[in-house]
This record gives structure tokens, C-alpha cells and sequence, in this order.
């Protein structure tokens, strides 16, 4: 039987539709007869969109202003190597 | 991607080609932030910086070939991912990160011998992100527990849920296996969820 610590485990994948079909039928048991993991489950998922709206980072200054210049000097030196490129 | 964003991408990507200065401008803006969260999985601070600034140099001459396969985000951090996984290897080191544990202390410890509550969250959360995001103070408080968190759970944090990349590019990208990236977000949520109950229980960050 899943217990409340096993909940906890998987409750990301849970969240995120990743678990096997069976394992999510056992947590969807387990969430209609516990209320404190019905919180948990519920507290997680909110901690999730709030760090989809918030983790993006945000652009250090002195850094952007040290790659624009480096930038600017090399699109004005013009075409380099075309040996070394791509990901 | 919405077609709006995506056209807006296919302008910037016309910008880039056309070795316009101000498209450069913003395109670094808009993917620095992710590209320094890609290049913090594998190196220090001083040398994610640096390989994230030459990449920028290398995407004057490699965006000819970017055929937008694939978004121009993920394009850049693999590109950020492969100079970070060169110069690791050029150096002999290795990025170590434990993936043993996939609760958190903290929240470990709130379970009895049989694994019920023995703590259970006694708050519940509003409902969405945008709600609690409108209190100002957990704002700030949210910043500075992502800051704190281990690189290896932002790197993942950003390209999955800030990012939006699909699991299978976060593990190239990462060079993690699919169970490991999954510690790592459970992890990071794990973090975040105990900071927004300590918030809202006591006001405190």
C-alpha cells in the first residue's frame, strides 16, 4: 500500500504526468482517503507555477554590457573561420 | 511556442543573419539568463561567463547554419553545453551532483516510522503562481531561494519549467539520464514548496 512518505517521493512525477498508469491509479487511491497529502499535492503544484512565472532569471547588467561590446567588435571585424561553428 | 512568438523569433533569427547589431543586442537580453543557467551546471562562476560571452561571438558566423529545427533557446544552450563539456574535458573534471536522495531533509523528516504525517502542511497555498506572486515580500523571498539553490537543481529549474524545453532536450543539454532530471526538479520544488510554507506560516523568508 503507498504510503504518505512514498506519496512524497513521486509526487512530482505525479504532478507532471509521468507516472506508469498503475502508480497513478495507487496515488489517485491514496489522495481520495488522505487529506494531508490532498494539501501536499496541492501546495507542490502551486510552488510549481509559481516557478514557471518566476525562475526565468533575470540579466546581469555588467554582463550584458561586457557581450554587447564584445559583440559589436567582432560584427564590425566581420566574417572569422566558418570551420568551428554550430551547437 | 505561440505563433506570435514564434514569428517574432523568425525576425530576430532574420536580424542575426543580417549581422544587425540591435537584434544582437537583443537576442542577448532575451537568452544570456538561460545560457549562464546552462554553463552554471558545469563550470564556476568567472568560467560560465567567459563561455557564455565567446559563444555569443561564435553565433555571428553559426547562425547561418541554425535552420530552426529547433527553438532558438535550445540551439544556443547546446551550443553553451558542448564548449562547457570540451573545456571540462580539456581540464580532466567532472561535474558531480548527488541524485541519491530524492526527498528533501527537511520535509524527509515530517514522516513517522510508517510513513504517514507526522507534520503535515497545514496551510493551503492559493490556488495559482500569479495569485501568490502578488505579494511583493514572497517575491523577494522567492529570489533569493532560487539563488541559494545547488546549481545543478536552477540549471534544471530554468530550462524546464522557465524554459519550457522538453525533458529529452534538458537531459542532452544537462547530460543527465531522465530519472536524474527528475530528482533534480523534485528537489528544487521540494525547496520552494518549504519556503512558501514557512512564508505563509510565519511571514518570515
Amino acid at each position: 500500500m503507498l504510503m504518505c512518505r512514498d506519496l512524497a517521493v513521486i509526487a512530482s512525477d505525479y504532478i507532471d504526468g509521468e507516472l506508469p498508469v498503475f502508480q497513478k491509479m495507487s496515488v489517485k487511491m491514496h489522495l481520495i482517503m488522505c487529506k494531508d497529502c490532498r494539501t501536499f499535492i496541492g501546495n507542490l503544484r502551486a510552488s510549481t507555477e509559481l516557478m514557471k512565472t518566476h525562475s526565468s532569471g533575470r540579466a546581469d547588467e555588467e554582463l550584458i554590457r561586457r557581450i554587447d561590446e564584445r559583440v559589436a567588435e567582432a560584427l564590425k571585424e566581420g566574417p572569422r573561420d566558418s570551420t568551428n561553428r554550430g551547437p | 511556442m505561440a505563433h506570435s512568438a514564434l514569428n517574432e523569433e523568425q525576425a530576430l533569427v532574420e536580424g542575426l543573419k543580417a549581422g544587425d547589431e540591435q537584434s544582437y543586442k537583443e537576442a542577448v537580453r532575451i537568452h544570456t539568463p538561460g545560457m549562464i543557467a546552462v554553463a552554471r551546471f558545469y563550470l564556476d562562476h568567472s568560467s560560465a561567463e567567459e563561455v557564455v560571452q565567446d559563444c555569443w561571438v561564435t553565433v555571428i558566423d553559426a547562425i547561418h547554419k541554425f535552420e530552426a529545427r529547433s527553438g532558438l533557446a535550445t540551439w544556443l544552450h547546446r551550443i553553451v553545453a558542448n564548449r562547457c563539456k570540451n573545456r571540462l574535458r580539456s581540464t580532466k573534471r567532472e561535474v558531480s551532483t548527488d541524485f541519491s536522495e530524492a526527498l528533501e531533509p527537511e520535509l524527509g523528516e515530517r514522516f513517522n516510522a510508517r510513513g504517514r504525517w507526522e507534520l503535515p502542511p497545514k496551510l493551503q497555498f492559493h490556488d495559482a503562481g500569479d495569485t501568490l506572486m502578488e505579494n511583493g515580500a514572497l517575491s523577494g523571498c522567492l529570489d533569493k531561494h532560487l539563488s541559494a539553490l545547488p546549481e545543478a537543481q536552477r540549471s534544471a529549474l530554468m530550462l524546464y519549467e522557465a524554459h519550457q524545453h522538453k525533458s529529452d532536450d534538458v537531459c542532452n543539454i544537462l547530460d543527465v539520464s531522465a530519472s536524474n532530471l527528475r530528482v533534480l526538479l523534485h528537489r528544487a520544488r521540494q525547496k520552494i514548496f518549504l519556503m512558501v510554507e514557512t512564508f505563509q506560516e510565519t511571514g518570515e523568508c
